[in-house]
């Protein structure tokens, strides 16, 4: 039983391996963070602390990616509890995953395409006479509100959010859904009742990943994003790359305090779930 | 003559539950066993270390000679047929009978003959999605058979199959099996299939073989209670003592002298081969039994009669 | 049932279909300008301006490269340890699976930078290996949980079979689970692809300007180009995944058992 499972245990050896890659630079990073001239100190902590452009671009991360995630969950959810029956023949799932094919920065210049003042809806619209000149239409992207960042990775989040929950949708079986027909539950008991206990841990997951992602990636606001407020990414690598090599301590701290947020919050949602497991195993033996 | 197969001391641990403990029994060629218990006992455990999928924790087995304890699943010369056919959907049902026959070099006009036996050379071609369940349980056998093993192992091949089918397959695969004289033991929880295709049958509970032996001997001298009761043929009395239910009787005068009662109620009647069964629940023992009956109906109380010379003591060859 | 098909067209062509459709008519076409009246005027102009610059195939060879690397190593560790979860069970599992997640919810980009300084060190930076490495963080996690949900699958008791008629590891592997796992290679070589393709800031601080890389292109190339030219660029970014799927999709006609399913039904 030993020697069998050990040689089955070496299996998981390079992933382990492979996790020292983003240990190590967590680790490097940290270490980092809290030092100016090989000198342990928090002075980075409290320059970032005190620094107004930190400060909101934190608040406008936070608002931008915490908009693009939840509107992403909802018009995914919404389109494969609707749909899922269509989404698992070929034709119709490759249509809804084409996007996936582009790289995001690829999709975000597709936004400015059709959504700029000068794109082509603008053109449209301008052709048709409704509107007479691209100022009149509404600034969608590089705006100050975050607006054609949210556009653009709820178009490409989309796709990604049926990717993780059309399996979950299609395992359910039809029975659940005709015992709570016949207990007389409507269309809302059957979601909280069948769906949802089905979906949670996925749709967490889902969650997490969309929101860490559009939170820290560079690709996207480099794009479309303004000089203010700015996302932390952005932020981050201006530091990390600017003219001068002062700031770098400062993009090491803003970036672990960033990661810290994120494992604090996988954390917490993991023992959530753990939790919930726990008490439906408990209720099952009882 | 050397033994194809023997089976000593094996022991398995997991955490800290035995499933399987002191266990020996050993195979000669062409011979068939029915390991039968009931379901959860272990006795797959048991089949998955013969096959070498798992490690025992203590013990050793033989083979030809030959201690293949160490060995790995695809070095020991074992097959093992599961409950799903278990076939390979991307090849057909010819590339399935050879897959395991070209890893051991084997000849593949033998493959080619078993398709032929198994009566599905014309479906050579056709993948396992296009076979009924029979079908692919057949075609599973072969391609366990065409590495020519040295023991093949059954684990409930039969439970996924519906019962018609089913009572066709044992018959089938018994005579496939001795026709060829391949040595095999056979899993199952149902004692009437273990009846029909073994030779001997081991009785499974706790860990350990309670008796093996022939069919005629379990039933002639059942080893202790648990055999008893699993075969249904006795009434248990006490942990020592048992009456074959063909010395049960519901008249006094058929028991002979003095004989022993007991107070029973009859719960049930059926009817089996066209003949009347009461069902019977005997309260002072605790114990159910089946007897044919004839002029009750059920709850009507009734007495057991048992010739006390007919009484007789657990014990009979107890490995 | 029918006004739903049709709905769900409807939505799927305006949401998806539609600005892929809009990046490859304008990549065909001169600079649109609806308002003056200048529509669809078929041109290749965009694709001639575009492949005649030198940095753009040598950006492309670049991004192949890494792409191809990234790949192997995706399905290496991928399927090794999609095969270890599926077929282990210890204490802790569902903890091991949220640790090989994590690589993929900390920032790329703190990872990035704090690797920096260990690739100088290592003479990894500026070098295309150490950019494989970085994008490495990004994709082994997907490729780790579509091979595992496919081992899942396929079923323990599956990947015995083969083991107890004797094949050996290896020969199971390219014999049973390559050709049942196709469609997770097919995934895996798209996500990776497209997520190595992404990748601006990691790229740029890894390879210090010196692996140039499709996006180290495409960022420049938006001030200077016009919209016909970066509609032709997105759309070479598509063409890309699609090169590397066909590739993927010739070398598993190798895999023994995978001819073209021979129908015998009469």
């Amino acid at each position: 039983m030993k020697s069998l499972k050990n040689r089955t245990s070496l299996l998981l050896l390079p992933s382990m391996l492979f996790l020292l890659l983003p240990l190590y630079g967590m680790v490097a990073a940290i270490h980092q963070s809290f030092s100016v001239n090989n000198q342990w100190t928090l002075q980075n902590y409290i320059q970032l602390l005190e620094s107004e452009r930190f400060v909101a671009s934190t608040i406008f991360s936070l608002k931008t990616s915490l908009a693009a995630t939840l509107i992403s969950l909802v018009i995914g959810l919404l389109l494969t509890r609707y749909f899922y029956t269509f989404l698992e023949r070929n034709t119709p799932r490759l249509m809804v995953w084409l996007p996936m094919l582009f790289p995001h920065f690829v999709w975000g210049y597709m936004v400015i395409l059709v959504l700029s003042e000068t794109g082509v809806v603008s053109q449209m619209l301008q052709a048709a006479g409704w509107i007479s000149s691209s100022s009149e239409f509404p600034v969608w992207t590089r705006d100050s509100q975050g607006i054609g960042i949210i556009i653009t990775y709820v178009w490409k989040e989309v796709p990604f959010v049926i990717l993780m929950l059309l399996p979950v949708y299609s395992s359910i079986k039809s029975e659940y859904h005709d015992l709570v027909k016949t207990l007389g539950g409507n269309r809302w008991h059957r979601f909280k009742t069948v769906e949802w206990p089905h979906i949670l841990p996925v749709f967490i997951e889902t969650f997490l990943i969309v929101f860490s992602f559009t939170l820290a990636a560079y690709e996207v606001p480099a794009l479309l994003g303004t000089t203010f407020p700015e996302m932390l990414s952005v932020l981050s690598y201006d530091w990390f790359y600017g003219s001068s090599w002062d700031d770098r301590p400062l993009a090491f701290a803003a970036m672990v305090l960033l990661s810290l947020g994120v494992i604090l919050l996988t954390a917490a949602a993991y023992l959530f779930l753990n939790k919930k497991r726990w008490k439906a195993m408990r209720g099952r033996s009882t | 003559m050397t033994l194809t197969l023997e089976v000593n001391q094996l022991k398995k641990q997991f955490h800290d539950k035995s499933i399987l403990y002191d266990l020996s029994f050993e195979l000669h060629k062409g011979e068939i066993l029915s390991i039968v218990g009931p379901s959860g006992s272990g006795k797959t455990t048991l089949l998955r270390i013969l096959a070498g999928l798992e490690a025992p924790t203590d013990g050793s087995i033989v083979m030809q000679g030959k201690n293949i304890t160490d060995k790995k699943a695809n070095k020991r010369n074992v097959s093992l047929v599961f409950q799903q056919p278990l076939l390979f959907p991307h090849m057909t049902v010819k590339e399935n009978i050879r897959y395991g026959a070209k890893i051991a070099k084997k000849d593949l006009k033998k493959t080619d003959q078993l398709l032929k036996s198994i009566g599905l050379e014309l479906y050579a071609d056709h993948y396992p999605s296009e076979l009924s369940g029979g079908q692919k349980q057949r075609v599973a056998l072969a391609r366990a058979m065409a590495t020519e093993p040295d023991v093949i192992l059954f684990d409930e091949p039969f439970s996924s199959l519906d019962p018609k089918l089913r009572q066709e397959m044992r018959y089938w695969v018994r005579q496939f099996l001795v026709e060829r004289s391949i040595t095999s033991i056979f899993v199952t929880h149902d004692i009437d299939e273990a009846m029909i295709m073994g030779d001997r049958i081991a009785l499974f509970h706790e860990g350990t073989f309670q008796q093996i032996d022939r069919l005629s001997t379990l039933h002639e001298a059942p080893a202790n209670a648990f055999v008893a009761r699993f075969l249904g043929g006795h009434l248990v009395i006490d942990s020592d003592h048992y009456a074959p239910l063909s010395s049960c009787y519901l008249s006094a005068s058929d028991a002979g002298e003095d004989p022993r009662t007991f107070e029973a109620a009859v719960q049930q009647v059926t009817y089996q081969n066209g003949q009347a069964i009461g069902h019977i629940y005997v309260d002072e023992l605790n114990e159910k039994v089946s007897l044919p009956i004839k002029h009750f109906n059920h709850n009507d109380r009734i007495k057991l009669y048992i010739a006390k010379s007919m009484i007789r003591r657990f014990g009979g060859s107890h490995l | 049932m029918s006004t739903k098909k049709t709905t769900f067209l409807l939505l799927a062509s305006v949401l998806f279909i539609a600005p892929a459709l809009i990046l490859v008519l304008q990549s065909l076409s001169k600079t649109w300008r609806f308002q003056a009246g200048e529509g669809f005027t078929f041109s290749l102009n965009s694709y001639q301006t575009l492949l005649s610059d030198p940095n753009l195939w040598t950006a492309t060879f670049w991004s192949f490269t890494v792409g191809s690397g990234v790949l192997i190593v995706n399905l290496i560790i991928g399927i090794l340890t999609g095969k270890a979860l599926a077929i282990l069970s210890f204490k802790g599992k569902s903890w091991v699976e949220v640790l090989l997640l994590t690589p993929i919810l900390i920032p790329v980009l703190a990872t990035a930078m704090g690797l920096h300084l260990f690739m100088i060190r290592a003479g990894l930076a500026d070098t295309a290996a150490g950019v494989m490495l970085i994008h490495l963080v990004p994709t082994i996690p997907y490729s780790i949980k579509i091979f595992h949900n496919s081992y899942n699958q396929m079923g323990r008791l599956m990947l015995e079979q083969p083991a107890i008629l004797g094949a050996s590891p290896v020969r199971q592997l390219f014999t049973v689970e390559l050709p049942l796992m196709k469609p997770a290679v097919r995934s895996v070589t798209f996500l990776t692809i497209v997520i190595s393709l992404s990748q601006y800031a990691i790229t740029a601080i890894i390879g210090g300007g010196r692996i140039i890389t499709l996006p180290m292109v495409f960022y420049p190339f938006l001030d200077t180009a016009n919209a016909s030219i970066m509609a032709a660029f997105s759309v070479w970014f598509a063409a890309l995944p699609l090169l590397m799927y066909v590739m993927v999709e010739l070398l598993m006609r190798f895999l023994p058992y995978s001819q073209t399913l021979r129908r015998n039904r009469t």
